[in-house]
């Protein structure tokens, strides 16, 4: 039986810092007591070794490392396979849902996104309790 | 005079043509050389032959479901020749016959047309949007993001016109989303790159779907939605997200466009070989003049923008159901409500288990 989780530690991976700002408060504003923001792969794996997120928040089109990538080590890693991941991506083609989704993510939202429920929707697909794994993040399709 | 032979010869696209009891009665030189042969070898030949040759090079990129309509048809299908792509958009039309109309349709004409820079065009104005879309969608997300932050009261008190202010911000930024979706979901069509993943489904649960999708907008505006189908309905083959995402467009066009307290309905019906789903308002109606323009791009009527359209919907909606081998219509009069109605063809009976595809059938020409 699904049950909510609470959200205390989340690792942003996201190389736009107006975008890392906006999702910094939109968690914040819910309790969320520790946001880790970085621009890209090479950090979130150093992250990794000293702290333990609940969840992994990760874009896609990212230089050097892109997200896809990104989630395809940590999945590929026994250290860090457990931990989840949730796309928050501009990628919004179903092709790009498809390929997130195999990688091993647990859902993918996607941008723009509505501050107000972006907890909401992590926290329920953490929990196990979200209608469906791919869901629209933002408002309008 | 040239010979006609020499003519149709010399002709880039290849061409074939097939008498009424199926068999090759003309090809030109440039299809024989697509196929590696010469004209003369093809001569006489059965249809299902030719099927099985082609099939050797061709499949078809869209549609490869649907057998040949009865009259014309067109479709689009790759032609690989070892190491080399090429498209080629295959028309098939019946054969004119000379004088008597009783002999016409005995027969048909095949032909093949290189479409290959075409489509290459449309694959890079269709990258093009996806690359566009994406880079739109990054600001737009700070934007938005920032504006319902600030609208939350998170960032401390607003006045009441700073929350106007931010009110119409917050408005316009989801009027460009939608564009932009929208936009992105058109240039897929017209690119024909529009993915189905077809099934089989009965049409009333996709539109009890897209009910409870607008329901939220309808109850906003007092509008009552309802299915209406007296009958059970064959079954078709779509794709169950592009045919709700069709309903839920007309739908919603039909409650922003109805009074208050008014009633859209989703008529489902169906015949030997159509399933029907028209979707019917009690608004203002459509003028006559403006009926022929509405399944246009861009072409919403200036009530349509001012309730926040994108002038796309329609067009998208007639896309996806093109794609569908359906039709789409509107029948609609100044002060009696409109009826934007669609058909899918009824699905073939699925093959028993153990029945062999047939050989050639998506290529048959």
């Amino acid at each position: 039986m699904a049950r909510e989780v609470k959200l205390t530690r989340v690792l942003v991976v996201e190389d736009d810092v107006d975008i890392q700002k906006v999702i910094r408060m939109s968690l914040k504003m819910r309790g969320v007591a520790e946001i880790v923001l970085v621009e890209g792969g090479a950090e979130c794996f150093e992250r990794l070794s000293s702290f333990a997120p609940d969840v992994i928040l990760l874009d896609v089109m990212m230089p050097h490392l892109d997200g896809y990538e990104i989630c395809r080590r940590l999945k590929q890693d026994a250290a860090t396979r457990a931990i989840p991941v949730v796309f928050l991506t501009a990628r919004v083609q179903k092709a790009d849902r498809e390929r997130g989704m195999k990688l091993g993510a647990l859902g993918y939202l996607t941008k723009p996104f509505d501050p107000m429920t972006l907890h909401d929707q992590i926290v329920a697909l953490v929990s196990g309790t979200a209608g469906g794994k791919e869901q629209e993040g933002g408002t309008g399709k | 005079m040239m010979p006609e032979r020499n003519i149709l010869d010399s002709l880039g696209s290849g061409l074939v043509v097939l008498d009424e009891r199926d068999r090759v009665s003309f090809m030109n030189r440039t299809l024989a050389e697509m196929l590696h042969a010469t004209q003369e070898e093809w001569l006489g030949r059965s249809s299902g032959e030719l099927a099985l040759v082609m099939a050797r090079f061709a499949q078809p990129v869209a549609s490869p479901r649907f057998d040949w309509p009865e009259a014309f048809g067109s479709r689009d299908i790759e032609w690989r020749d070892g190491e080399t792509l090429r498209f080629f958009r295959e028309d098939s039309s019946p054969l004119a016959a000379e004088g008597a109309q009783e002999n016409a349709g005995k027969g048909r004409v095949f032909a093949y047309h290189d479409v290959s820079h075409e489509k290459a065009v449309d694959r890079m104005k269709s990258e093009f949007i996806s690359v566009a879309s994406h880079e739109l969608r990054t600001p737009m997300t700070s934007i938005k993001g920032s504006v319902d932050l600030i609208l939350s009261g998170f960032a401390g008190e607003t006045s009441p016109e700073m929350q106007e202010l931010l009110e119409i911000a917050q408005k316009s930024c989801d009027r460009l989303v939608r564009l932009v979706n929208d936009i992105l979901d058109l240039s897929k069509i017209e690119a024909g790159q529009l993915k189905l993943n077809l099934e089989r489904l009965d049409v009333t649960e996709i539109a009890v779907r897209a009910i409870c999708a607008v329901k939220p907008l309808a109850d906003k505006n007092d509008v009552r939605l309802r299915v209406d189908r007296p009958l059970p309905l064959p079954i078709v083959e779509a794709d169950p997200d592009r045919i709700e995402q069709a309903i839920t467009n007309l739908l919603s066009n039909a409650v922003k466009f109805s009074p208050s307290k008014s009633e859209v309905v989703v008529e489902l019906s169906s015949d030997n070989l159509w399933v029907q789903c028209a979707v019917c308002d009690q608004g203002a109606g459509i003028a006559e003049k403006d009926l022929h323009r509405i399944f246009g791009k861009f072409q919403q009527l200036s009530e349509g923008r001012r309730k926040g359209g994108t002038g796309l919907g329609l067009a998208i909606t007639r896309g996806l159901i093109d794609e569908h081998r359906g039709s789409i219509w509107v029948e609609s009069r100044v002060g009696q409500g409109s009826r934007f109605i669609f058909r899918l063809p009824i699905a073939a009976p699925p093959s028993p288990p153990g029945t062999p595809a047939m050989a050639g059938q998506a290529v048959k020409p």
